[in-house]
């Protein structure tokens, strides 16, 4: 997964012209309002209760995967005669619900409150402009990329915590 | 002054009233100035939408007025557009007027003002502008919000080629703010300090999903863009064009422009406008639209075809009569009837296009694939022609298409029907030829005819008719029907003459007939076989013409050489040819092909005049011929390959190579150096003449290592690489040898037989007897005589051998020579009373060294004897024991030097005669006694080295009896 959402990321990129498609291209402060930045300290990280570390990443999750179903639009829109991208999105935007689900589970399992379903999209989001929301599907798929590898470490430090 | 003061002030005041005056009277038309003005914009098209009404206008009143109005940007004194519009007007009616900005409407604060007069000549006194309104300020910057950057105009859709203004608006006035079109750094001007413009020019089509043009902070990640979408130029439609085929619908066609190269940003739109009817449709497809025609009769049509997209519109015009373009449907109905051997009549219905109007049919007829006949008719509504001179049993296609004939537009489809004609009696004899041979007295004709052609038999042939004319007697007829598909039948004839009639027949009727004559003579007579040479289009065949009386000639080969079928074939040629070229696709590169050629007499009897042979294509041998060497001899052998098949050989045998590999750098002459295919060098001899079936190979040399390999070469080449066969030549010498030698061994064993048989009298010759003094008859005669002088010496006579024993002090030492004084001390062996004789005959000599082979040679019985050895045969076999080691110390020890302590054996041999034991001699003189005057000491060798002294002492005893 994390190596599909890095694949997703370069293909996106690459679809969307100059700059994006400029090698090494990056805009780390490029950030949406509506999605939650993954990037954290390692101490407020690790200072995080299990219940807050999982609520994070489903939170995440469930703005991405809305994230991924409106950049999905975009692209559909701007690039039409792209089906591996539109292919790419639609795959990680299924792979971010299975994750959510996974997650819902564990919470579950936890007895850790799990987040309602909310609309962080809200009515802002068909007013943008063509290079907006380039720039917005590149910081959902940079952050696709994130909030995975943090899961990733959420669900890693969890097992450690509850082998077997 | 003051009173001039109070005037001045009285004036002022009354010049203020005056002025007051005039401004009231001047208000009036001041009530037709725009009011109520309001500016609203348009981002997305960049445009500044004005709408103001006048108020003062009486009731019903409509005047035409011109509105002056004025756009400033950033100030009010920045004036930028100033334009009159000029409309009429009504009483409270909103007036609306749109101004599109090049620059986007975010870059900049724009203020719009206007005013107004009557331009209308029943009120020519108002002729006078109105003040202006004030200035309505547009400032869309204000409303942008607080992001740092922005960019406008975004998502602005232009064509190719096109001038785009671009400009970027920032908040900050720290970062530096660079921008890129496409990651090319674009270059502006700045507009005020927050905002920057950039202008493009002619701007290119890049990709179908826009142009991105892009701002960003040197400092941080701040960037902001737009993507330009630039479409290519939208063009025309090309091609377009209306018909009808029913008079009851147009369908109207044309080639859409190049595609604008965008996705989705623009959509084009077709429409389909007639002016006389004043009727437009919108067009659902692209390339094509249907109008229905109108049943009022409209002869005549103007359509206008539009293409519009979001920036541009196109149209084109068409006008046209719709008689004119009526493209007919396709002839129905359509028959072919009364078909005969050589005729049939094709009918057909058309559809009617008017009252009036004719149409033009054409017609065609195919035979074969190809068009054999083309004709126009013209037909109201039944169409009719009749087809001539066809081929009898053919298959045709007859087609026919129509069109206006009044005003030619289009061919209508073709409507095609296929028939076939009537049969009709074959046209032509077959070609016949024969093949006799002669059977138990009977002529076996084997009859052969190669089939009609299509256009020859005139439909299908069932049978043939073979008529058999006895020539002998004429009226003698035989009739043979031989049913198709047959080519050929074999007739057993008697020797008489026969003239043969053979007919095709088909349903209809019969052919002319094919007549040859066979006469008891086959005509084979030997003719010389000729080569001929075969090319890729075959054989070129050559004859020497006959003079008179032929009436043709016939060329005869077999395409299957080999087979016993032989796939007979012949060709008929003319009288006056001689020359012909065969060719076939059955020939076969390899293979042998035999032509015969006949001449044709008046009589119709084939006889033979000559015979080629050849190949199409020769090839290499296929096989080598098995050599067989004999008479081998040191300089040459001999090859033979007899049993070589030449003749079925892939081409003519032209000769031979034998190639012949020795150690020999240099080739014998006959030969030349030749490089085989696995590079090894050996030498070549050409045998040019095919038939000469053996070689002789000379001048090689004897004993000597050769190796041949014999293979045929054709015009292509040599047969294939073999083995070679391995010869040694005989040595030179070996027979010669073989010769002398057996002859010799031969003499050698006769000559010892004969010794064998003859070997006593050989013996007698070669070797005879010693004679013993003994027996002698000498002895009887000597005693006869009494002659006291003449004695035979005997052994006993000889004086003994004595030892002398020489005692020497221990660990003194001394020299021979010093031993002289010491005297001897003699041991005496042989006890003999006639020691001492004193002085009687001997000889002494002096020999430092004692060898018993001397002694053997003498034997006369002086036996060396140690000191310890006792005069006894026993004595002299045990002594030799320590033989060997003295001889090693009298070795080593010089002669004048004798080890301490050791006792030496000094031998005194005192012969009696030196004669003694020679038999070999007779003592003819006998040795006078002599005195002896010295005897010196002798060393003496140990026993050890000597022969056994047994064997001496037995001699000496032998002899001593």
């Amino acid at each position: 997964m994390q190596k599909n959402t890095s694949t997703l990321l370069q293909t996106y990129l690459q679809y969307q012209g100059s700059p994006f498609s400029d090698p090494g291209f990056s805009a780390p402060e490029l950030q949406l309002s509506s999605l939650p930045p993954a990037a954290v300290s390692f101490k407020t990280w690790h200072a995080l209760d299990d219940g807050e570390r999982l609520g994070h990443a489903q939170g995440a999750f469930l703005a991405l995967t809305q994230h991924l179903q409106l950049v999905g639009d975009d692209q559909r829109d701007l690039n039409p005669g792209s089906p591996i991208l539109l292919a790419q999105l639609g795959a990680a935007r299924l792979r971010a619900q299975g994750l959510l689900g996974n997650m819902a589970a564990i919470m579950t399992a936890l007895g850790l409150p799990i987040h309602p379903e909310e609309d962080t999209l809200g009515v802002v989001a068909f007013g943008a402009s063509a290079f907006e929301r380039k720039c917005r599907g590149y910081v959902v798929t940079r952050e696709y990329g994130h909030w995975t590898d943090r899961a990733v470490r959420d669900l890693a430090l969890l097992k450690a915590k509850y082998p077997g | 002054m003051a009173l001039f003061s109070a005037f001045q002030t009285t004036f002022l005041l009354a010049l203020l009233s005056l002025k007051t005056y005039q401004s009231e009277v001047l208000s009036e038309p001041l009530s037709l100035a725009p009011e109520s003005l309001e500016v609203s914009i348009d981002s997305a098209r960049q445009c500044l939408h004005l709408q103001w009404s006048v108020h003062n206008l009486a009731y019903h009143q409509e005047l035409k007025m011109v509105f002056q109005i004025e756009i400033s940007r950033i100030k009010t004194s920045n004036v930028i557009w100033v334009e009159n519009y000029s409309t009429t007007v009504k009483r409270n009616q909103v007036l609306r007027w749109s101004w599109e900005s090049k620059l986007p409407l975010e870059c900049a604060k724009h203020s719009v003002r206007m005013r107004g007069a009557v331009d209308d000549a029943q009120v020519p006194e108002l002729r006078f502008w109105s003040n202006w309104t004030s200035w309505e300020e547009v400032d869309v910057q204000s409303s942008l919000g607080h992001d740092p950057l922005f960019v406008f105009p975004k998502d602005k859709l232009v064509e190719e080629g096109s001038n785009v203004t671009i400009c970027y608006v920032s908040r900050s006035h720290q970062n530096n703010i660079s921008c890129y079109l496409e990651g090319v750094r674009m270059h502006g001007e700045q507009l005020d300090p927050n905002v920057c413009v950039f202008h493009l020019k002619n701007v290119p089509f890049v990709r179908e999903t826009g142009t991105n043009i892009y701002c960003k902070a040197d400092q941080g990640d701040l960037i902001k863009g737009i993507v330009l979408f630039v479409s290519k130029v939208f063009e025309e439609p090309k091609d377009f064009s209306c018909e009808t085929r029913d008079l009851k619908t147009l369908n109207c066609t044309w080639a859409p422009g190049s595609d604008a190269g965008l996705l989705t940003q623009l959509s084009q739109s077709y429409t389909l406008f007639e002016s006389f009817s004043g009727k437009k449709t919108l067009c659902k497809h692209k390339s094509w639209c249907n109008w229905q025609v109108s049943p009022d009769s409209q002869e005549m049509y103007n359509f206008t075809l539009t293409a519009e997209n979001y920036l541009r519109k196109r149209s084109v015009h068409l006008l046209f009569n719709l008689t004119h373009r009526v493209h007919p449907m396709a002839p129905f109905n359509v028959f072919v009837k009364n078909v005969s051997a050589t005729n049939a009549t094709m009918t057909w219905k058309v559809h009617s296009i008017g009252n009036y109007s004719t149409l033009l049919c054409q017609i065609e007829l195919y035979g074969e694939g190809k068009v054999i006949q083309k004709q126009n008719v013209s037909v109201k509504v039944n169409g009719k022609h009749l087809m001539k001179k066809l081929e009898p049993s053919t298959e045709y296609a007859a087609q026919v298409r129509c069109a206006n004939a009044n005003h030619f537009w289009k061919w209508s489809e073709w409507t095609r029907r296929n028939f076939t004609t009537a049969e009709a009696a074959p046209s032509e004899a077959p070609d016949v030829w024969r093949n006799m041979k002669s059977v138990q007295g009977h002529c076996v004709v084997t009859l052969f005819w190669k089939p009609l052609s299509k256009l020859q038999a005139n439909g299908k042939i069932l049978f043939y008719n073979v008529v058999l004319e006895n020539l002998d007697r004429p009226s003698t007829l035989k009739l043979l029907s031989i049913p198709a598909p047959a080519n050929g039948t074999e007739l057993t004839l008697d020797q008489c003459s026969y003239q043969i009639h053979v007919t095709a027949n088909n349903s209809v009727g019969t052919s002319p007939a094919s007549v040859i004559a066979v006469s008891g003579d086959p005509g084979n007579k030997e003719v010389e076989e000729e080569r001929v040479k075969g090319t890729e289009d075959g054989f070129c065949l050559s004859w020497k013409p006959q003079p008179g009386g032929v009436t043709g000639y016939v060329v005869e080969w077999c395409e299957r050489p080999g087979d016993p079928l032989c796939d007979l074939q012949w060709k008929n040629l003319g009288p006056n040819t001689t020359s012909t070229v065969v060719s076939s696709d059955a020939f076969r590169p390899g293979v042998r092909y035999n032509f015969r050629i006949y001449g044709i007499s008046t009589e119709r009897i084939p006889y033979l005049l000559e015979k080629k042979t050849g190949y199409s294509q020769e090839l290499v041998p296929s096989d080598n011929p098995q050599v067989l060497m004999s008479n081998l001899t040191s300089y040459s052998f001999t090859l033979s390959w007899k049993d070589y098949a030449a003749e079925s050989q892939p081409g003519f045998v032209q000769g031979y190579s034998l190639y012949l590999k020795s150690k020999a750098a240099r080739c014998l002459p006959g030969s030349e150096k030749a490089v085989l295919s696995d590079d090894s060098i050996c030498c070549k001899y050409k045998i040019d003449n095919p038939k000469q079936k053996t070689f002789v190979v000379e001048n090689l040399q004897p004993a000597s290592f050769y190796e041949f390999f014999l293979t045929p070469y054709t015009s292509v080449g040599e047969g294939p690489q073999g083995a070679f066969t391995k010869v040694t030549t005989p040595d030179e010498y070996s027979h010669i040898l073989i010769r002398i030698i057996l002859p010799m061994i031969f003499s050698i064993l006769l000559i010892m037989i004969l010794c064998y048989l003859k070997s006593q009298w050989m013996k007698e010759k070669c070797y005879p007897d010693i004679p013993d003094p003994y027996k002698s008859s000498v002895l009887s005669l000597i005693k006869s005589k009494e002659n006291p002088r003449l004695t035979i010496m005997n052994v006993k006579d000889c004086i003994p051998d004595a030892i002398e024993v020489i005692n020497k002090q221990e660990g003194t030492r001394k020299s021979l020579t010093e031993t002289e004084p010491t005297k001897p001390t003699y041991l005496y062996l042989l006890p003999t009373e006639k020691s001492h004789s004193g002085p009687g005959p001997c000889i002494c000599f002096e020999n430092f060294t004692y060898n018993q082979a001397a002694s053997d040679s003498v034997s006369c019985g002086h036996v060396p004897v140690t000191p310890k050895a006792q005069p006894s045969q026993l004595g002299l076999l045990t002594s030799s024991e320590n033989g060997p080691k003295a001889l090693g110390k009298n070795y080593v020890n010089s002669l004048g030097e004798i080890p301490a302590g050791e006792t030496n054996l000094n031998y005194v041999s005192q012969l009696a005669s030196p004669m003694c034991g020679d038999k070999s001699s007779l003592p003819t003189n006998p040795p006078e006694p002599a005195l002896c005057s010295e005897y010196k000491t002798q060393m003496a060798i140990p026993m050890g080295l000597a022969s056994p002294p047994s064997i001496t002492l037995l001699d000496e005893g032998e002899h001593d009896h």
